[in-house]
């Protein structure tokens, strides 16, 4: 019934879309009038198309563009729902304002798992707001990926951006296993990489952020790493070539994430800002800070493991 | 404070023009002598007028006569103009620079540098911080020959401050003006009838407005700070949205296209970029601009968004809401 609605809805707009542009109209006044045929929400989704290409939209001094983060929110909601139907525990740890240092495993070759842990924050968090996060600075070079990376939050990976975005109390997300959490093979799945030199915790101390440790199960399935092409790599300038049971072989098709089912885990915060900023200089409390939020992360993994049970049913 | 003696080279340039004429209203400065190969861009009233190109190893006389105290280096080239070589364009930078330089250790009575560097020195990078901060000029190796030619001049500069410790010596790394009245490489860009940009780009550009511009070399003038100093507008904005509010169409060129589309359209006398230019059409770059702010006391009128709604009024006489 409400396909049939639907449909008949953008029949409707494409008449009044022809009718117009056959009177003369340009292209975006036709547009306009069309969408009159539009239920209300699509109507507003053309004329807010329509004012972005006039410019009218605002970025962030990072390049975030709110707007357009609520223009693409329907996909990643499909995603979340229906695709990969995702649990999630504890949302309310993480704190409603001010600054934050989300710390999370990360898998799955290309950063779905960023956008879950947005969606969940969005979803079951009772005052949500969009995390930023930073990202592999290879996706910067990248057409068209690194202009979407932007404009939903992603930052380059590096330490001045996480401390600015701290010190204007944001709520950033971070990944300290980088390339080489996303780009293990399939049979160590789950088991956490090592923390690099815990820069993560340095950064933290000196912003006094309290970290919460983020546990993503399911971002593992998605794509299957059998296999690495060194060469290849290097011809792209990729970090690694994944060859899992879709891809190369199906082609783009091979981009499709397998449908695994998904549970995030916020844990409780680990409070930072008694220590004060000048311990970010000592290796000991770094690396100890580090070892109990990656030991956080691996317990909430494995935790999750079990109650998540099989992988796809 | 006691009377001021300054001297602007680079005074035939608009900025140079009128930092003259701000200066001359305040009676604070007693002596202004501006230096060009160019006669300045409007009537300077009490401005003493000395026609001589700074590589001319005469200046150091020129200087010590003049009995300033305050050295404004305004005569940056950024883009060849007309009919001038890429190697004319780097004797002026840093052969002028450094031949100013000596000239002032020549002089006993100069207490003060203002140089109007680029924040050009640090490039555009894919990989960079979202903003520079004044120590991070060396993140990334120099890429193309204005950067390398700007970090020499720093360098001579630093060498320069380390030795006269009772010289204060600014360094000013200004983001590329926008203005109505500055014939800038921006501006040109946003005048023709269509952008090329990247392919899939769509980077962050931040600007400075040219009545920032202005007031951050008259404060710098007032108040030297001892050191780099970033200055630019408030924020950034999409390349995108920046063709769009100047309503332009945009041609994105595929990546490895770009140089041979744009190098064609040059010899066809539409448009030329420099290296520079269209390495900040791919990655952009922002600064960060707290030391402005806290040491020079400016703070910025026009946020980059501001800057160019500013322009598009001006040069287009399109009246839309500011941001």
């Amino acid at each position: 019934m409400t396909d049939e609605a639907g449909m008949q809805a953008a029949l409707a707009f494409m008449r009044r879309l022809r009718t117009g542009l056959d009177a003369g109209l340009e292209l975006p006044e036709a547009l306009t009038r069309g969408a009159v045929a539009l239920p209300r929400d699509a109507r507003q989704t053309v004329q807010r198309v329509l004012r972005r290409l006039e410019g009218d939209y605002t970025e962030d001094e990072w390049g975030f563009d709110e707007e357009f983060t609520d223009l693409v929110e329907p996909l990643f909601g499909f995603l979340y729902d229906r695709w990969w139907r995702v649990n999630v525990e504890g949302a309310r740890a993480v704190p409603a304002h001010g600054r934050a240092l989300l710390v999370a495993n990360h898998a799955g070759i290309l950063p779905w798992d960023a956008t879950m842990i947005s969606m969940a924050l969005l979803r079951e968090h009772p005052l949500p707001r969009h995390p930023r996060f930073l990202v592999l600075d290879w996706a910067f070079d990248l057409p068209w990926i690194s202009v979407f990376v932007r404009r939903v939050g992603g930052v380059v990976a590096s330490p001045y951006n996480a401390l600015r975005l701290l010190e204007q109390d944001k709520l950033v997300a971070v990944f300290p296993e980088g390339v080489r959490g996303t780009g293990k093979p399939f049979k160590e799945r789950y088991r956490l990489r090592r923390f690099g030199r815990g820069g993560f915790v340095e950064i933290a101390l000196r912003a006094g952020a309290p970290i919460v440790p983020v546990a993503v199960v399911g971002s593992e399935e998605i794509y299957p790493k059998l296999g690495d092409i060194p060469p290849l790599a290097r011809l792209i300038g990729a970090p690694f070539f994944p060859v899992t049971p879709t891809f190369p072989w199906l082609g783009p098709l091979g981009v499709v994430p397998l449908p695994s089912r998904w549970r995030i885990e916020f844990c409780e915060p680990i409070e930072t800002a008694s220590y004060g900023p000048e311990a970010a200089g000592d290796r000991a409390v770094v690396l100890e800070l580090s070892e109990r939020v990656r030991e956080t992360v691996q317990q909430a993994l494995y935790g999750n493991l079990v109650r998540r049970g099989p992988a796809f049913v | 404070m006691s009377p001021r003696r300054v001297l602007i080279t680079g005074v035939g340039s608009h900025l140079g023009s009128l930092l003259a004429a701000r200066l001359e209203r305040e009676p604070e400065f007693e002596r202004i002598v501006g230096l060009d190969v160019r006669p300045p861009r409007m009537s300077l009233a009490r401005t003493e007028l000395i026609e001589a190109d700074i590589r001319d190893p005469g200046i150091g006389d020129v200087i010590a006569r003049a009995g300033v105290d305050t050295v404004v280096h305004d005569g940056i080239v950024r883009q060849p103009r007309p009919g001038m070589s890429e190697r004319a364009m780097h004797d002026i930078n840093v052969i002028g620079s450094l031949q100013l330089l000596s000239a002032c250790e020549q002089a006993p009575t100069v207490r003060a540098i203002v140089i109007r560097g680029s924040a050009g020195i640090y490039g555009a990078e894919p990989q960079a911080p979202q903003f520079f901060g004044e120590e991070m000029t060396r993140l990334f190796p120099p890429r193309t020959r204005f950067q390398r030619d700007v970090a020499e001049i720093e360098d001579y500069f630093e060498n320069y401050s380390r030795r006269h410790p009772g010289v204060a010596c600014t360094m000013l790394r200004c983001q590329p003006s926008i203005g109505a009245s500055l014939d800038t490489q921006i501006g040109r860009y946003l005048a023709q009838p269509t952008c090329p940009t990247y392919l899939g780009f769509d980077p962050r550009i931040q600007l400075l407005h040219e009545d920032d511009a202005l007031e951050a070399l008259v404060a710098a003038v007032r108040r030297p700070e001892r050191g780099a100093v970033n200055v630019a507008a408030r924020g950034t904005i999409g390349l995108a949205r920046m063709i769009r509010l100047a309503g332009r169409p945009s041609l994105p060129i595929p990546g490895p296209l770009f140089g041979p589309v744009t190098g064609a359209a040059r010899r066809l006398g539409v448009g030329s970029y420099s290296d520079d230019f269209r390495r900040l059409l791919r990655y952009g770059r922002a600064v960060d601009t707290a030391r402005l702010e806290e040491r020079l006391g400016h703070r910025p009128r026009y946020s980059t968004a501001a800057a160019v709604e500013d322009w598009v009024t001006r040069v287009r006489g399109r009246v839309r809401s500011a941001a």
